[in-house]
């Protein structure tokens, strides 16, 4: 889980990281400020089965496209790619297009989440 | 019967299933004279415009004045939100209101190479002075009532901006009426890292503003605490009034450090609360600050100015308390909101529009926002005495109890060593993550209920779907190119020559007063990044808060 761009709003993400490492998940936080190549480094490192990032200030479809670019480049499609925060609906068929698997609009259930991780890492 | 019947039928017997305030206290099912028989009016509550001013900071209130109705306003380039300007003031707006972008937030310049994708987003963008003319085009300064929404240790810059746009102008900075928000502890609860948020220098250029206002700027308020983004991020009410108190005792302790009387400067320090969707509690919560601001001003600090003891303060409508979901409910918790600050005595009101949770505002949500506050004021009639709700037993017994606990946290505060170094210790943000924590758990377990979130949802297919505002990408790649034009053609000697006298007043030590030298360095078109990134270098940081940019001076050589 991380921030990238220079937005801080981190409310959000660190209350889903705890949420869900209490639903029995391992969860790396990261934190804020990370550029793409640092936060692709960490998911290779820790050997991860999900990525998630929090975008709260519009910069979602720009970000998206430059970490999407590097999970191709180093192989790391099958690791789900989950982003959530304040994301207009409008936006979400293209950011599945870029590469992301679900999206995670503000006032999302945690569960929602919870049960969405637990469904597709079983399904591998 | 069919089972949406058999809803029915609950429904209609269906009673409240929590009895607290969204803090936490219980609610008894009624108030009586009992609640509240260890007040004594005189003493702890008073008539409007009187000692505690528990009622209200003026004896007539909004009979004297309206509350400010502005609306933040900022993105993408400064002719953008110069144009959003244009439309709030045709729709009634009383005062502006701007905010900035992330880079300039953080004294970053809008060419730097990890930002691009925050240019103009989440705020205008104004690396120059350049920025600020076309920001304020048409605007008669000396006339406006101008907030500046920005809190970072990179303030003074933006505040020095504006100040040489109005000596250009040839305007006696003395006139200028307005508030730099000027909050650059609390920045730190922003999700910035130490890196972008040291706080020595920002308590440093907290304290320089505040020093350079009170004797060159008397209308100007230079400090506008942030109680309002530490609620966003999940504490409870007295929380709210406890952190930022703490906070202003940093800023007043340091401003007194520098010299500064008491009474020079008290009359203009302000607050910017949160009006959060428990009505009861947030008016009581409004009305508990001004009586234990005024007696910590009194008996901590030995004001002796009544302008001193009086709390003021702008709300912000909690962002926080609206969701995407069937977005324009979030209207009408807006309005609830209001009214609660309209009805606690409000200076300065700021309505969210309901399209927060889903993006910028678009000029539709703007004005409704706008229309919001307008119908508060000139249809309700709730501005037409003051305090209306003012002896009310429920409401009087909150009050009291806020204060109560909101002084528990001050002194817990206290023991920890001050605000400061509570900040230092990490135990600040660790209140605040057990509190925005406990809030998720309780919406989880549906403890508490947000309707159309975890209650009364609706299928995504069916929702509303809203129009949202876009950034230009255009206006924000001009923008950046525009720097770059005015970093290659402005007379480059003499913006090192300014950051060169600026740095050596910086090196004089934190007493120096780095305003002036900031503006001489502002009007030969000296950026916010190379501003900001001079001072830092005095003060033992790296020159990039990002740790991209080497030196700053290079390009000068």
């Amino acid at each position: 889980m991380a921030k990238i761009s220079l937005d801080g709003h981190d409310r959000g993400i660190k209350v889903v990281s705890r949420m869900l490492r209490d639903a029995g998940m391992d969860v790396v936080y990261l934190g804020t400020h990370l550029t793409p190549e640092s936060v692709i480094q960490a998911a290779i490192q820790e050997d991860v089965d999900v990525i998630g990032l929090s975008f709260l200030s519009g910069e979602h479809l720009t970000c998206v496209e430059k970490i999407a670019k590097l999970t191709k480049e180093h192989g790391l499609e099958d690791v789900l790619f989950i982003v959530g925060g304040v994301i207009p609906q409008q936006d979400i068929p293209s950011l599945k297009k870029l590469g992301v698997d679900e999206v995670f609009p503000a006032g999302t259930m945690i569960e929602d989440i919870e049960n969405y991780i637990k469904s597709k890492t079983s399904e591998k | 019967m069919s089972e949406c019947y058999e809803k029915m039928v609950d429904a209609y017997f269906e009673k409240p299933s929590r009895l607290r305030t969204w803090s936490d206290f219980d609610i008894k099912t009624t108030y009586t004279p009992e609640d509240v028989s260890h007040l004594n009016y005189k003493k702890d509550i008073a008539d409007p415009g009187k000692y505690p001013y528990t009622r209200g900071i003026h004896e007539d209130m909004y009979r004297g004045k309206y509350w400010t109705r502005r609306e933040v306003c900022g993105y993408g380039s400064p002719a953008d939100t110069n144009e959003r300007f244009k439309y709030l003031v045709e729709h009634g707006q009383a005062g502006l209101d701007v905010i900035f972008d992330i880079p300039t937030m953080t004294g970053i310049d809008a060419d730097h190479p990890r930002v691009e994708d925050d240019v103009g987003i989440q705020g205008t963008s104004l690396p120059t002075l350049k920025d600020m003319e076309l920001l304020m085009e048409g605007i008669p300064l000396d006339r406006v009532s101008a907030s500046l929404v920005i809190t970072s240790y990179a303030a003074p810059v933006i505040l020095a901006q504006y100040i040489a746009l109005a000596q250009n102008q040839n305007i006696d900075i003395s006139k200028l009426r307005g508030t730099i928000q000027n909050d650059p502890l609390h920045h730190r609860f922003c999700g910035y890292p130490p890196s972008m948020s040291p706080l020595e220098l920002s308590l440093k250029m907290a304290v320089d503003i505040i020093e350079y206002c009170t004797k060159n700027m008397l209308m100007w308020y230079p400090m506008n605490i942030n109680a309002y983004d530490l609620r966003e991020n999940g504490i409870n009410a007295p929380q709210e009034i406890g952190f930022s108190f703490a906070m202003a005792i940093t800023y007043i302790e340091g401003a007194l450090r520098r010299g500064l009387a008491i009474d020079e400067f008290a009359p203009r320090l302000a607050f910017y609360c949160s009006s959060h969707i428990d009505f009861f509690e947030e008016i009581a919560k409004l009305r508990a600050a001004r009586r234990l601001w005024a007696k910590m001003m009194k008996e901590r600090f030995k004001a002796k100015d009544p302008r001193s003891l009086k709390f003021r303060f702008g709300v912000h409508t909690a962002g926080c308390s609206l969701v995407p979901q069937q977005p324009l409910n979030n209207i009408i918790r807006v309005a609830y909101e209001a009214l609660a600050a309209v009805l606690a005595g409000v200076q300065s009101l700021h309505c969210c529009s309901y399209d927060e949770p889903i993006g910028l505002p678009t000029e539709t949500a703007h004005q409704i926002a706008l229309r919001t506050q307008q119908i508060l004021a000139y249809e309700t009639g709730v501005a037409n005495t003051t305090d209306p709700l003012g002896g009310s037993y429920y409401l009087e017994y909150l009050t009291d109890k806020i204060v109560d606990e909101a002084e528990k946290i001050l002194d817990e505060i206290e023991g920890r060593g001050g605000m400061f170094k509570a900040i230092q210790s990490g135990w600040v943000t660790a209140e605040i993550e057990k509190a925005a924590y406990k809030y998720q758990k309780e919406i989880k377990d549906r403890e508490r209920l947000v309707v159309g979130m975890n209650t009364f949802q609706i299928p995504p297919e069916e929702e509303t779907a809203v129009e949202v505002h876009r950034v230009s990408h255009e206006s924000v790649k001009e923008q950046i190119e525009n720097l770059k034009i005015l970093k290659k053609n402005r007379d480059n000697a003499k913006v090192k020559k300014s950051l060169d006298a600026m740095r050596r007043a910086a090196e004089k030590g934190e007493k120096e007063n780095l305003i002036p030298p900031i503006i001489e360095a502002v009007k030969t078109y000296a950026s916010i990044g190379e501003i900001i990134g001079t001072v830092r270098e005095v003060y033992g940081l790296s020159y990039d808060p990002l740790g991209v940019i080497q030196s700053g001076i290079a390009h000068f050589a």
